[in-house]
């Protein structure tokens, strides 16, 4: 063998080996991926939702989320609401049930977040206003209390900026926070009743 | 919980439902992935084979727009490395996508060397952009600065492993800038970092960035990489004045004949090493597990309920809401042995493997290898093209070619 030859022997030869290397951790790496992924019930997309009934209403979704107001808010489950004259949800505790109206140092709700509307004796029906809601959940708290619990707090998807590691779930007292698949994004308490939460149908929602 | 019931409405009033907005997305997952796919191509064509700085600048700013400011930063190849590690140790369940973007630029680094740290990337992009007057780390602080970004993989790993959140988003000091929105440690860190950044270049990927890391490790086996010349050295080492990351080694002659038997009972010492902080690292991940562990949600809560019960004037929330729910104290002390003990397992091997990595490195500072023209330090090059936009070799290249461009054009 020739001088020229061996050197071009050695050259294959470490190109092969590099060629083993690169392919022992291209399919390395490979593994790894699909080996994370392999379960079949795994989503195409991930997000961040609370669980209702793990909640106990500690108000850190107010504080502890990277959006200013947070991404979660009161939602109201209006199939189980009781429709209470005197709600616990809305009215600051003690207050005098002789004399209800919607006057501000009456209401629980610190941003006036909820409306309070007059449908029949004795009813009234209560809504969120979600663009003043700052999810700190008094009123989740008040009538889970005392009432049918049919407020509950969600991570809201159309603020929710869906970060790798959300800072609630970090903070969240009870692990309430958790990822679902991005196909079923609430877990709401009048599922049931209530079972195609969408109103505004993103093409790619999934 | 239907303390009233729901009354019978006699007016014909309909009792509505809640409206619940969608998921968006901008982008179907597919072409997410295509898309990431088509640009660490794009990119790797414009450094490879384009050589122009320029196009690769202009990349990176679509990338920062992109990727940055309108995706919001997440969820990132870097951050997805927590993910696998989170879902490999829970046994799958991780979204095809998520996966996707941890391996698509490894292979792409296999191929091509660190393509995406040029110009996909946005904390990158973020950081290369912000580099006015760069100054030259001291190659022994750079060294221990260096094991900056094994330390947080290590932890990063660790930490996503057993279900301990993920330490590497919570650091990211750029997320607030993509979102707009940030509380003021982020905001301030951002800023720290970015003014930093303006002397020594890239400091976020060369000393923190956990996935650089890999990249580094796939890019030392590129199959092409990016080369300083178009042809040859001619040693007029502009290349090496001009990358501001360190990552181009001058030439070196051989060693005088007498230094041979210094230099071999050098890198004899060093190999000795290895073993000796292979130990050392593993004994204090195993002496630092506990503390670890501390940071995982379950072992935190058994820890305050037993503060709680020895001392009345102790309040913890998660003690408290576990209190409420009426959950089971036996079940969660079990839960949190189980923690406790990945941890001690996981920090052992985390700091064994951290104690070989500082070890090899040694080992490789202890060789002097002898080049006879610039080099890329493979692990190193991000790719910006810095050092192809001085090179005179690179100059008489382009021209030639621009010349033959003009050519063609008016022959047709």
């Amino acid at each position: 063998m020739s001088a020229e030859e061996s050197v071009n022997a050695a050259i294959t030869r470490r190109g092969l080996l590099a060629w083993l290397a690169r392919g022992a951790a291209a399919a390395g790496v490979a593994a790894l991926a699909a080996r994370a992924a392999h379960r079949p019930s795994a989503a195409d997309r991930q997000v961040w939702q609370i669980d209702p009934a793990k909640c106990t209403q500690c108000g850190r979704c107010a504080t502890a989320c990277v959006l200013q107001p947070s991404a979660v808010k009161c939602v109201h489950a209006f199939a189980m609401c009781g429709y209470c004259k005197l709600c616990f949800g809305f009215f600051q505790s003690g207050v005098d049930a002789a004399r209800l109206d919607e006057s501000a140092e009456k209401q629980l709700c610190p941003t006036d977040a909820i409306r309070r509307v007059f449908i029949e004796p004795p009813y009234f029906e209560y809504t969120i206003d979600e663009s003043r809601c700052i999810g700190c959940s008094l009123c989740v708290k008040g009538c889970g209390s005392f009432g049918n619990g049919s407020l509950f707090l969600q991570i809201r998807h159309d603020r929710c900026v869906n970060c790798n590691d959300c800072r609630i779930a970090a903070q969240c007292p009870s692990g309430a926070i958790a990822r679902v698949p991005a196909a079923t994004p609430y877990i709401l308490k009048d599922a049931e009743r209530n079972p195609v939460p969408a109103n505004r149908p993103a093409k790619w929602s999934v | 919980m239907q303390r009233f019931p729901q009354p019978q409405f006699e007016t014909g009033y309909v009792v509505p439902t809640a409206q619940n907005p969608a998921v968006f997305a901008w982008l179907p997952p597919w072409l997410e992935a295509l898309l990431l796919a088509a640009v660490l191509l794009l990119a790797a064509w414009l450094v490879l084979k384009r050589r122009s700085r320029p196009a690769v600048v202009l990349l990176a700013l679509l990338c920062l727009a992109w990727y940055g400011f309108v995706r919001h930063g997440c969820i990132c190849p870097v951050g997805a490395t927590q993910n696998v590690a989170a879902a490999t140790a829970a046994g799958g369940g991780l979204p095809w996508l998520a996966g996707f973007l941890f391996a698509a630029p490894l292979l792409a680094a296999l191929l091509f060397g660190r393509v995406f740290c040029a110009s996909v990337c946005p904390l990158g992009a973020l950081q290369d952009l912000t580099v006015v007057r760069p100054v030259r780390v001291p190659r022994p602080l750079d060294a221990v600065l260096r094991l900056g970004p094994p330390l947080v993989l290590a932890l990063a790993v660790l930490f996503a492993a057993c279900g301990a959140g993920f330490p590497v988003c919570r650091a990211d000091p750029f997320v607030g800038f993509f979102r707009r929105f940030a509380p003021v440690p982020m905001l301030a860190a951002g800023v720290a970092v970015v003014l930093l950044g303006t002397v020594l270049a890239r400091p976020y990927c060369r000393w923190f960035c956990p996935y650089g890391l890999l990249l580094g490790w796939c890019a030392r086996l590129a199959w092409r990489h990016a080369a300083i010349t178009p042809d040859e050295c001619i040693r007029c080492r502009l290349c090496g004045e001009a990358c501001p990351f360190d990552a181009i080694r001058e030439p070196r002659a051989p060693a005088p004949a007498g230094q041979a038997a210094a230099a071999r009972r050098r890198l004899l010492l060093t190999m000795l090493l290895v073993p000796a902080l292979l130990a050392a690292g593993a004994l204090a991940g195993r002496l630092a597990a506990p503390r670890l562990a501390l940071l995982h949600p379950d072992v935190a809560c058994e820890a305050h309920l037993a503060e709680m019960a020895a001392d009345p004037q102790a309040r913890y929330l998660d003690a408290e809401a576990f209190r409420s729910l009426g959950r089971d104290p036996a079940r969660l002390a079990a839960q949190a042995r189980a923690v406790r003990a990945r941890f001690v397992f996981g920090a052992g091997l985390a700091g064994g493997l951290l104690g070989l990595l500082a070890g090899v490195r040694l080992v490789l500072l202890a060789r002097q290898p002898v080049r006879d023209v610039y080099t890329i330090e493979r692990s190193r090059c991000v790719g910006c093209g810095r050092c192809f936009a001085v090179c005179p070799r690179h100059q008489v290249w382009a021209q030639r070619r621009r010349r033959n461009a003009a050519l063609q054009g008016n022959e047709t």
